[in-house]
């Protein structure tokens, strides 16, 4: 069942188009990364999605057991890129009056405030001014105050990409966490966190999407087989020559050649790793590494991103 | 209803934890004691001030006790008003700069109800300042210099107020539109400062400005009286300061809470 | 000079002026950024009477 509809969704700054014509669904229960490089959109298009920005054209459509609501804001949560607080108010405090803000009563919010900041590991400093927390715990605070009024959809703007590794560490397993009890939308530059945690990615460059679904199902139609050789010696002529040559072989799709080192994506593995071999031989060329197998996601996030 | 008292609860907490509901409050009062003390002492002030030939006998009218507490309104006027523009230029501009607004409007929130306690809390913290300085410099003068009728001062006092109300809300509306805190200080100011100086120019167009407020206190104060249509005034100023409010929401929806253009 | 001060008159405004100071130096005490070094705001407080202490409360604090 969807509980996220996007469609047709546009945001236009005087002459920039920051978000052009993007739709995608997200299902009850899923976890979706929305990724991209800085300055794909990300941030804007969850700007869009949480209200705080009107689209200039496209519809945002949030169902409640089927049927459409008029304001998503009950049912969502959010935590920006760099969440910032009241800093004369106590990390209690503010997670207690978002639960206010959010229609709980002052008793309900503060057990789960209490709750709350327990599990993201600030009870201890829960007390102390927000003006003295550290970048990390401002992070578990803004988890917290997105969180504690159990809402279907989380929406998180890049909530690893300030952190050091530890921190980073501590946020994916809440992550993981998180992703029993609610569905979760959360922007990233880093593929790596979007498949650690995620089944569902959307890749946006320049303000589109350029590929979307499943992860297992991009892994597999997108994946192509490559073979790397690096060749010894790179001093000889004939070295160079030969990749050239090769690169130039019907059996090549597209090739990267570097000084002493090509990078090929075949059509058929087999047939092309036997006549690397046997060519190689003909012309005598000593080869120090040759590597056959499949392109990973990082070689297509970068194919999508450089491109 | 429930989100304006909450939001207002934590405008009062804010003001608390900052120090203003100190610190503007005990303003008013030096204001207003001040005034009083310094034209009891006038005299003698004059008399010690130096480069006076030796037996000059410096005879200046005495002034009136409600002439005094005239001179206290306008010292309001100049600093009162600047010192309540300064400690609410950061009221929704800061909110907005520091990002914190984006946590808040991503909730179910509604603009009304964030305005309007911004507004009411700012109206109790300037009502509760000017009163206890009036009241100050009322005690003073009626010790100091002489009585003062009891409605006159009464009268005056609730009209100026309200002038310094109409400060305020021209204060909120500038916050939600300019986003920097020092803009804000000086839009305001300068609005203030204009509409003031106009409607003494053109004393005939703008008989019912808001601005007349300051001038009709006084008057009461002088002489227990205005030629001024006090009603006219009245609603009017009670009216623009509806529609500031109106426009201020208006604005806050308009203009995305985190700053970019909508 | 030998101003004949009633001293009843005085006492408000120095009292309140006091509190004034005093509660600037506490928040000055208390508060973790100000604007330009800490120290300067000391006698800003000190010595600038009224206006010290509203200076400081209206633009020294970082995080208001």
């Amino acid at each position: 069942m969807a509980l996220l509809q996007v469609d047709r969704l546009s945001k236009i700054y005087q002459q920039h188009h920051a978000v052009q014509d993007i739709s995608f669904s997200v299902e009850e229960g899923q976890c979706v990364a929305l990724l991209g490089p800085n300055g794909a959109g990300k941030t804007t298009t969850i700007n869009m999605l949480t209200g705080l920005i009107q689209p200039t054209s496209g519809g945002i459509h949030l169902y409640q057991q089927g049927t459409k609501v008029e304001d998503r804001r009950p049912y969502m949560g959010y935590l920006p890129q760099m969440p910032s607080f009241y800093s004369w108010m106590s990390g209690r405090e503010f997670v207690c009056y978002a639960g206010q803000l959010h229609g709980l009563t002052r008793k309900e919010a503060e057990q789960r405030a209490a709750e709350w900041l327990q599990r993201v590991g600030l009870e201890e400093a829960s007390r102390r001014k927000i003006g003295g927390y550290s970048g990390g715990m401002k992070q578990r605070l803004g988890f917290a105050q997105a969180l504690i009024h159990r809402p279907k959809l989380l929406i998180l703007d890049e909530p690893v990409s300030a952190l050091d590794p530890v921190g980073r560490r501590d946020v994916l397993n809440l992550l993981r966490e998180l992703q029993q009890e609610t569905t979760i939308l959360f922007s990233t530059h880093v593929l790596h966190d979007a498949e650690e945690i995620c089944d569902q990615i959307i890749m946006m460059r320049d303000g589109r999407v350029a590929i979307q679904g499943q992860l297992d199902d991009i892994r597999d139609r997108y994946s192509e087989p490559v073979i790397t050789v690096v060749a010894g010696n790179a001093s000889n002529p004939q070295v160079k020559a030969w990749m050239t040559e090769i690169s130039r072989k019907p059996y090549v799709l597209r090739s990267e050649l570097q000084r002493e080192s090509m990078t090929l994506t075949v059509s058929d593995l087999e047939l092309a790793e036997r006549e690397i071999w046997k060519d190689a031989m003909q012309h005598r060329i000593f080869i120090r590494r040759f590597e056959a197998g499949q392109s990973t996601l990082e070689d297509l996030f970068l194919k999508v991103v450089q491109s | 209803m429930r989100q304006t008292i909450l939001f207002y609860r934590k405008e009062m907490l804010e003001m608390a934890r900052n120090y203003k509901w100190i610190w503007v409050p005990l303003v008013f009062l030096l204001l207003g004691v001040m005034q009083p003390i310094m034209s009891y002492y006038m005299p003698e002030i004059l008399q010690h001030a130096g480069n006076m030939p030796e037996g000059t006998v410096i005879s200046m009218p005495t002034p009136t006790g409600g002439e005094v507490l005239a001179q206290t309104l306008s010292q309001y006027s100049v600093i009162g008003v600047l010192i309540l523009v300064l400690s609410m230029m950061g009221m929704v501009a800061s909110e907005r700069q520091s990002g914190v607004a984006s946590l808040i409007f991503a909730k179910p929130v509604s603009i009304v109800s964030y305005i309007l306690a911004k507004w009411c809390s700012a109206i109790t913290i300037t009502a509760v300042s000017f009163l206890l300085g009036y009241a100050a410099a009322w005690y003073y003068t009626v010790q100091l210099i002489g009585p003062i009728q009891i409605t006159h001062a009464l009268a005056a006092g609730g009209v100026y107020l309200l002038w310094l109300c109409f400060v305020v809300s021209v204060t909120v509306l500038v916050s939600v539109g300019v986003s920097s805190t020092g803009g804000v200080a000086f839009v305001s100011l300068a609005f203030i400062a204009l509409l003031s100086f106009i409607s003494s120019l053109f004393a005939k167009v703008f008989m019912w400005s808001p601005s007349q407020l300051s001038g009709l206190a006084a008057e009461w104060l002088h002489y227990g009286e205005s030629a001024r249509p006090t009603f006219a005034i009245l609603f009017t100023s009670i009216g623009s300061m509806a529609l500031l409010l109106a426009v201020a929401m208006f604005i806050m929806r308009r203009k995305s809470p985190i700053g970019t253009h909508a | 000079m030998n101003l004949t001060v009633n001293w009843n008159i005085i006492a408000p405004i120095l009292v309140i002026q006091l509190i004034l100071l005093i509660t600037a130096l506490v928040s000055l005490y208390k508060t973790s950024a100000t604007r330009g070094p800490k120290w300067m705001w000391i006698p800003i407080i000190i010595f600038v009477s009224i206006f010290g202490p509203v200076l400081y409360f209206v633009i020294g604090r970082k995080d208001a």
